[in-house]
Order: C-alpha cells, then structure tokens, then sequence
C-alpha cells in the first residue's frame, strides 16, 4: 500500500508545472539545496572549535544549550512560514478500500522528510562526533543527540497544530520578541533557562524519556485531528474564514489609484503567500546587523553600500519581482475592465516605495552604527525608490509564472514565480548602484559616492513619468502572453 | 456596435475560429451557441481583447479592440471565476468594480438593492471571501458585476451553467429587460438551446470555427437548432 502511495506521490511530483521548468532552474535549486546541506554540515563541525576560540572559558555544550530555547522558536517560526503541510489527494482514495488510519499514517509520515528535519541532523550529528572525539561521554552525548532529534521532530509536529491556528502563531511571535526583551535587559535570563532545560538532556539520561513523550503527545493530536478531517465533510466542505471588512478609507486620498492600494493591502493581508512573502521582507531589515556589527567591513563602504540597499530594499525585491503574478488569478478582469494599464503599474509603484518609505523609518534605529550607516542606508532607501522600483516592475512585464495566492511556497521548491528572466532582471538591482556608487566613490571620496547614489535616485524619480510610459508600453507588447500564461494552472 | 471583420485565431496552425463578417447592431441580444471546442469562448476572449487575432480586426463601438483601451468603458463581461477576486467579499468586490466605474458606493448600494431576491441571501453581508462560495454564488455575484456601471455591451459566457432553476429563469428575465428597456446589447453563449431561445433575438451557431447558421427568432428556431445538433 504504501509503495502504490509512493508511487502516486513520485507521479504528482514529475508531472507538476514547476518540474517542467527549464533545466537552469533546476540546477540551480540542486545548487542551493546543497549550499545549505553543506553550511549546516559545516556549521557542525565546527560549531565546537569557533565556540572554544571565542569563549575558551566556558564549556560548548553549556553555550550551545543556553541557545537552544532559541533555535526551537526560531525553527517554528521559519517552519510556520515555509514547511509545506502533509497534503494528499485524499478526496479520490476515500471510496476506494483503504484504511483510513493507513492514509492518515502515511500523510504523517511522509511530512518527515523535509529539509527542515534534515538539516537538524546535519548539523547535531557532525557536532555529537566532534564532542565524543574531544572526550566528552560516548554514552551521554549519543542520548543528547537522539532528545534534540526527537524535539526537532516533535517541533516538526507542531508546526502542524500552529498552523490550523493563527492566533498559535501569533502568541509564539510575541514570546520570541518578549523573550529577546526580556533577555536584554536581564529581567529573566532566557539563556539560564536554557540551559537549564538542555544541558540536563546531556547529563541525566533518564530525561530521554520527555522528548519521546512529547513526540508521542503531538503526534496523537495530529493523529486524531487528521482522522477527524478525514470525511466528505472536513475535505470536500471548504472551511471558510468569518472576513472582518475594513474599509480602509484612509487610501481614498491617492485618488484614481486607490481602489488598487485598498485591494494589494487586502491581498497581502488575506492570503498566505503574499504573507510569506512580507515576512521575508522584514527579514531584509535585519541585514545590516549582519555587516554593521562586524569590524572587518568598518572600513569597506562598498561592502556597506550592499547592506544599506538591502535594508530598505527588502519589500520591494520581495513583493515587487513577483508583479503582476500577485494579481494572476484575476488577470482577465484587470485586462478587459476599465483599468488603464498606467494607473495599475501606478498603484504598484506607490506600495513598492511606500514598503521603502516604511522601511527607512523602521532601520533608523541603525543611526546606533554612527549616522555614516543611516547616511548609507538613506541614500540606499532614495536608489530604490527611485531607480530600483523602475527596474523591478520593468522586470514584471517579463515575468509570467502565476501564483495561487493562498497556497504556501515550498522551500527549495519555490520556483512558481521565479525563473531565470526574473534572476537576470534582478542583477541590474544590485550592479547598478555599486555602479553609481563606485565611480564618485573612487574619485572624491564618500559623500561624493553618497551623491552619486542618491542623485541617480531623485534622477529616477523626476523623471517617473517617461519611464512609466516605457514600463507600460512594455506590459502592452507582453500582454497576450502574459494572459495565456496566468491561464495556465 | 460590433464588426467583426476577417477574424481568424490559429494555434500552431490549426484554426480554431475564422469568421469573415459579422455584425451585431445596438441593443440587439445576441446568442452564440456550439459544441464544446466550437469556438465560442475563443470569439468572446477575442471580443475583449485576451488573444490576439491572427488576422482581421473586431471593432467596438468604432474602437479597434486590439489597438486601443477606449472600449473598455461602455464594455463590461463574465467569462470565468478568473473575473472574481477571490480574497474579496461579494461587497468589497461590486464596490471595487464601481470604483473602476465610477459609480460610488451608495450608488452601489442603490444598484444592489433589487438583486436581493436574485441573490437569495445568500451573497451579500455573508462575511465570506468569493472564494469560499459555492460555483453557482460565484457565477451570480460575477454576473451582476458585470452589470455595474450601465455598461452598453455585456458578454457573458456560459451564464446560466451552474445556476439553480429560479435563477435561470430570473436571469432570463433581467437579460430581457435590459435588451429591451434598456437598449443593451448582450452577447451569451450557452449549450442550453432552451435558454438562448428564450433571452435572444439572434442566434449564430458555429462549428469549429465557423458560422454554421445565423437566425433571427421565430417559432421554428428551436426546432431547426435542434435538428442542427442532432447528428
């Protein structure tokens, strides 16, 4: 039986649309998946040796735990966002003679393999080797290793139950920001707690047996909750979601575009992707911390200059590489309604630097780094609006891959809406301004560099106009094809 | 109000549809009927700009559709869900075409008012997305959204699919009078050869691709359709 479901599965996955996309797509994720396999391995090994370095005083194993509470809610919070459900076509299998605990098993099961229950092991096994080869005991490290894969797996689990709930999730937000709160200023200190609750997983053998409850708990919850959907009922019926309608009055000041900005905000609000999506963006607002704390990169502005686009930038590579396709699933109406082409390439220009606008007033904060960084950052925020949004939406006229809106994008499977064209396209992003940058860099130092960046951006932005009607003649030509292609599901 | 002239659509060669004249006068309600792959949808799709011809041109109102917007106006259609947003309520989405209209939103409110016994309960103040009604509540909140805005040409495809019987036969009507009172011109397709007798003036059947038949409604038409199909 479950070979025949393998063999459904295996059927579902080589005929799907994004399968049947160019080979260079493929390679690519080929590419990126052992990227990421392969830094998780690495961070393994050497996770013991960097720590010792750093802090030779304090044992790894001790530093490692006071994370782990962490690393749990971080792990729920990216699985929230990107591990796909165990979803099965069980609405044929229902009338044909099978069990339906066997399905239920299987669906379970099968939700085990995903790169977020691999790199776990990627990382924890290499790490477990290490410790036993620097004399740690052989016995305790191995029990160690087998409670943190059984959390990872339980965590795996429930993911399931935070994702039949928002409000799950949202609480599990709020304790990451209180605990970091919290943690920063020593009320509590999150990391004892830690390693309070981990370290003991090293130590004390019998508390094996705590991860296996766990598991077994969640496990049976998402047992009986899948067994319960498991009729005409729960599949068939659609659940529907009580709408809060909000009228959004506030946008009516945008005149002619508004009624585009009232649908994107409700877009964005309703549907997992373009949530997804948004997280991603925000994501982007933490670059900076990446290059501004580290002191090798004090001196090299035109490393900073990357981090200072991407800070402000992260909505619109985000959201914006993926206009027109948020709007596939009604492309018809917006083509044969009374929708000038240039009032909707408008209303999508303005939530592309609103994002950019909103974003340079969340990284003040980064004025911390010295005022040089949010000088950087600025002059990055004024590039994307003013050149970057251009290039963005100019790129979307060449991007026909359609999206479900309320269907999550899968990791390493996140082609639908991406394609070579679109990774040409965004190159210019990045290129350009190092390109504006350098050059009045190299020659008169910073602020001239500063100029440079900011100037092609006020260029871009007075000269809007000429450049939108280029954009739309664009989407013109495009938009036979575009239509064909959104058809296409 | 529609000249269809030389209109020809290939797909990598094969003709689909190839109509060398047709003309569809102000206020006329117009029926097309076929078998499926006749080339009905392809002659709407066509009609509102989706395709692109392969050859000749189809003018609106003295508009050439594929050269300018300027049609869109007086224009208004129902061809699929892909007409509906999803993540919208019926509400918000009669109130987001009336923006693209310009009717406002007591405007909309006013429109909505008869339709309450068209729409049974069942759509308006439902707190539910259109994504999340039933195939037949869909296809009436689609259909009357295309009804907003006092478009002079409505093209619906397919309209009475999916509809319960009470609604048939109250869509019938409303298409009737609005041919009739309203001078609309109104442009369906249907396999139901019962229901395009009724609403429509004119019927054009085509068979792959092309007009097979072309009546103006007398007593005999049902008859000489349903000798045409029966083969």
């Amino acid at each position: 039986m479950v070979a025949k479901f393998l063999q459904l599965e295996w059927k579902q996955f080589s005929r799907s649309s994004y399968f049947a996309k160019g080979l260079g797509i493929k390679i690519l994720m080929i590419f990126l998946f052992i990227y990421f396999s392969a830094c998780a391995g690495l961070m393994g090994f050497g996770f013991f040796y960097i720590v010792k370095e750093a802090l030779p005083e304090q044992d790894p194993l001790v530093f490692l735990s006071s994370y782990l509470l962490f690393w749990i809610l971080a792990d729920l919070a990216i699985r929230f966002f990107w591990q796909q459900l165990p979803i099965m076509n069980i609405k044929p299998l229902m009338i044909l003679p099978i069990k339906k605990n066997k399905v239920v098993h299987y669906l379970l099961g099968k939700s085990v393999f995903s790169f977020f229950n691999l790199y776990p092991i990627l990382f924890f096994v290499p790490l477990a080797g290490v410790l036993i080869y620097n004399s740690y005991g052989v016995l305790s490290v191995l029990v160690w290793l087998l409670n943190i894969m059984l959390v990872s797996l339980s965590l795996n689990f429930i993911n399931f139950i935070i994702n039949k709930n928002n409000t799950y999730f949202y609480s599990i937000i709020a304790l990451i920001v209180v605990a970091f709160l919290v943690n920063y200023y020593q009320l509590v200190d999150f990391n004892a707690v830690s390693t309070q609750i981990f370290y003991p997983l090293y130590t004390l053998q019998w508390t094996l047996i705590l991860p296996v409850f766990l598991l077994v708990l969640v496990y049976k919850i998402n047992y009986s909750y899948i067994l319960n959907q498991f009729s005409l009922d729960g599949v068939v019926g659609k659940k529907s979601e009580i709408v809060e309608t909000k009228e959004l009055n506030f946008l009516n000041r945008f005149g002619a575009t508004a009624p585009f900005l009232k649908n994107d905000f409700r877009m964005i609000w309703r549907n997992v992707r373009p949530k997804q999506v948004l997280f991603t963006g925000v994501l982007f607002l933490f670059y900076g911390l990446i290059f501004f704390t580290q002191d090798i990169y004090a001196d090299k502005d035109y490393v900073i200059i990357f981090a200072g686009i991407f800070v402000t930038g992260g909505f619109l590579i985000t959201f914006g590489q993926y206009v027109p396709s948020w709007d596939s699933e009604y492309y018809k109406l917006m083509m044969s309604q009374n929708i000038p082409y240039k009032q909707y390439l408008e209303s999508k220009w303005l939530l592309i630097s609103t994002g950019c606008v909103i974003a340079t007033v969340l990284s003040i904060p980064y004025i911390y780094f010295g005022t040089k960084i949010y000088a950087i950052i600025f002059a990055g925020a004024i590039f994307n609006i003013g050149m970057n949004s251009f290039i963005t939406l100019y790129g979307g006229a060449l991007n026909r891959v359609p999206i479900q809106l309320n269907v999550k994008a899968k990791a390493f499977e996140n082609t639908q809406g991406f394609n070579l064209t679109q990774f040409l396209i965004g190159l210019p992003k990045m290129l350009l301004p190092i390109i504006v940058f350098l050059i009045p860099y190299y020659f008169f130092g910073l602020k001239a560099g500063l100029i440079g960046l900011a100037g092609t951006g006020v260029l871009g932005i007075l000269l809007k106009n000429p450049i939108m009607k280029l954009i739309e003649k664009t989407y013109q030509k495009g938009k036979y094809k575009t239509i064909a292609a959104f058809s296409e599901k | 109000m529609i000249n269809i002239e030389n209109i020809s659509k290939s797909y990598k060669g094969v003709q689909v549809l190839n109509i060398p004249e047709l003309t569809i006068p102000k206020g006329q309600s117009f029926g097309l009927v076929g078998n499926n792959g006749a080339g009905k949808t392809t002659l709407f799709s066509l009609l509102l700009d989706l395709i692109e011809p392969s050859s000749g041109q189809i003018t609106n109102n003295g508009v050439a559709v594929h050269l300018s917007e300027d049609w869109k106006p007086w224009t208004s259609a129902f061809i699929d869900e892909s007409f509906l947003i999803g993540y919208l309520t019926a509400e918000e989405y009669f109130y987001f075409i009336g923006d693209l209209r310009g009717v406002s939103k007591n405007e909309i409110d006013e429109f909505l008012a008869p339709f309450e016994d068209f729409f049974h309960g069942e759509i308006l103040n439902q707190k539910k997305y259109l994504r999340d009604l039933s195939k037949g509540n869909q296809k009436k909140a689609g259909i009357v959204a295309a009804l907003i805005g006092k478009p002079e040409i409505i093209i619906l495809d397919e309209p009475f699919a999916n509809l319960d019987p009470t609604t048939q036969i109250k869509l019938k009507k409303l298409l009737k009078q609005l041919s009739e009172e309203e001078q609309v011109t109104i442009l369906i397709s249907s396999h139901d050869l019962m229901h395009v007798t009724d609403v429509c003036e004119r019927i054009v059947a085509i068979e792959k691709g092309e007009i097979q038949k072309d009546l103006e409604k007398t007593q005999a038409t049902l008859k000489e359709l349903e000798e045409f199909f029966e083969r």
